[in-house]
């Protein structure tokens, strides 16, 4: 009896802590938030000097050459995959450029490359501002009257969201790119009949940057979390970078989920 | 200046604090000591408004500051310096940049902060080691760059947290002197946290002595060595047999 009280017992605890772990991921977005306001909407804010447009180096020109190689032979492989399957059972291999056209605007694209980018950025971010947390340096910026989401979190946050964008619609061209060269050079495909983009509409393409956004916005919210919530030592800096490579993965994968059912109910099968 | 009303903080199901009562009056020093794991870190960082007490109430200069945001904590925080255990140095920023950190988030003239840290660290006795960054410094010269970033503001308050953990007796000596000719020059309050105690009756005029998260001893440093209480006695004196717990 007591095995089962203790049983419940810790389940109920779990499920608290998660509750309380998704409430405080919550309130770091709102926070997140108002301090973009406090940073840049009010006039004789003290700003991190030159943070933003070091955070974009750090996130964007310094994962550039990562994403190019990983998006480029996972577009290769696909198409390689793809083109062995339809010349088994089709022999037609005329459709699969247009198709993969539309399917990487609006869902690969973005999704692999943020995927990437969750490992990466993720990972850097959560150690960054966890190693800072664990030798005091968060306290040390509240001592001097500093709000560490907005000195440590928004610049993160603007930069991410801009340039997950930017290489999101980067590693789409990549994966087209070289998906449309695997395709000539392994099964002899036209390149003129590969690359054809007759069937992407602007909804593909809004559909994929809505989604690069939100990838954007998401990988530091939930990298910054997870080093905010670092304790002890160098253990605990690495059971935050490891809690944020699995969590903002995850959260691109459920994003996209979301956004992909959300466009499939607003625009029909046609997404 | 400092009124702990009843404090107490619980982390989980562990009671680190328990019902601590203490009043600081400007201007004076104050040290904190107490075994391992005491509550000793904890409380100073209560003080400084880092850990929310979970019981009791924290008032500073008449106004009750308990459960502030950090916002609304800010302009307090403005009148504190603090030293960390652990210096808390910015990695990313020169010793410049660090001391001058608290001044910049001020919006002081670059000038004027560039002054005033030279000055500062010309105190602690780190004139000309401005650009070198947090990693290319000795402990002692962490803890010297911590002081001076900790007091660069003229704040009222300073709180050290073990100012001179890991240091050799020479440089513990000479830091203790650096912190008196600071606070003679200054007036400010301190309340110092240390495990080195023979060290820190040298620089504060009373000591409270934490034992399981209860404020179990205050009294002038001076005679802290002849306390009548046996348990404060044999963790001042060090002695192996006695009552102490821990």
């Amino acid at each position: 009896m007591n095995y089962l009280v203790d049983r419940i017992a810790g389940v109920g605890a779990y499920a608290l802590g998660v509750l309380r772990a998704a409430f405080e991921l919550w309130m770091v977005f709102v926070g997140t938030i108002a301090g973009i306001w406090r940073l840049y909407g009010r006039r004789g804010a003290t700003r991190p000097p030159g943070a933003l447009v070091e955070q974009m180096h750090v996130i964007g020109n310094r994962s550039l050459l990562f994403i190019v190689v990983t998006v480029g032979f996972i577009g290769m492989v696909m198409i390689y995959q793809a083109c062995l399957q339809f010349s088994r059972s089709v022999g037609d291999l005329s459709q699969i450029g247009v198709q993969f056209a539309r399917l990487i605007v609006s869902d690969l694209g973005p999704t692999l490359t943020s995927m990437m980018l969750a490992t990466r950025v993720g990972a850097g971010i959560a150690a960054e501002i966890g190693s800072m947390k664990v030798t005091e340096q968060v306290d040390a910026l509240r001592m001097s009257g500093v709000l560490p989401i907005d000195y440590l979190l928004v610049p993160r946050f603007l930069a991410s969201i801009v340039m997950t964008m930017v290489l999101s619609i980067l590693g789409a061209a990549i994966m087209y790119g070289a998906g449309g060269l695997t395709a000539y050079l392994s099964f002899g495909v036209n390149p003129r009949v590969f690359y054809d983009l007759a069937m992407v509409e602007p909804r593909h393409l809004g559909l994929g940057l809505l989604k690069a956004f939100c990838y954007g916005a998401a990988i530091p919210i939930v990298s910054g979390f997870c080093g905010l919530r670092a304790r002890g030592s160098s253990e605990g800096v690495g059971w935050a970078t490891t809690a944020a490579v699995v969590g903002s993965s995850f959260a691109v994968i459920a994003l996209d989920f979301m956004l992909s059912v959300g466009a499939l109910w607003l625009f029909g099968g046609d997404v | 200046m400092i009124e702990l009303q009843d404090v107490g903080v619980r982390f989980a199901s562990r009671q680190v604090l328990d019902g601590v009562r203490l009043d600081v009056a400007r201007g004076a020093r104050l040290g904190i000591i107490g075994p391992a794991a005491s509550g000793k870190s904890v409380l100073i960082k209560v003080i400084a408004g880092l850990v929310a007490p979970s019981s009791g109430r924290l008032i500073i200069d008449g106004t009750d500051v308990t459960g502030l945001t950090e916002e609304r904590l800010a302009p307090v925080r403005a009148r504190i310096g603090m030293l960390f255990q652990n210096y808390a140095l910015y990695d990313f920023l020169t010793v410049e940049g660090n001391v001058g950190f608290p001044l910049v988030r001020r919006g002081e003239p670059a000038d004027q902060v560039a002054q005033r840290v030279r000055d500062r660290l010309r105190a602690v006795g780190l004139a000309g080691s401005e650009h070198k960054l947090p990693s290319q410094l000795s402990g002692g010269m962490k803890k010297r760059v911590g002081i001076a970033r900790a007091t660069i503001a003229a704040p009222e308050l300073v709180l050290y947290d073990e100012p001179t953990a890991g240091l050799d007796p020479v440089t513990t000596s000479k830091m203790y002197d650096l912190l008196r000719a600071d606070h003679e020059q200054s007036g400010a309050t301190a309340i110092a946290v240390s495990s080195d105690v023979a060290a820190l009756i040298g620089f504060v005029d009373t000591v409270i002595f934490l034992y399981q998260g209860r404020a179990h001893y205050q009294g002038p440093a001076a005679t802290v060595a002849d306390a009548p209480d046996p348990v404060v006695r044999q963790f001042v004196r060090g002695a192996l047999d006695g009552p102490l717990v821990g």
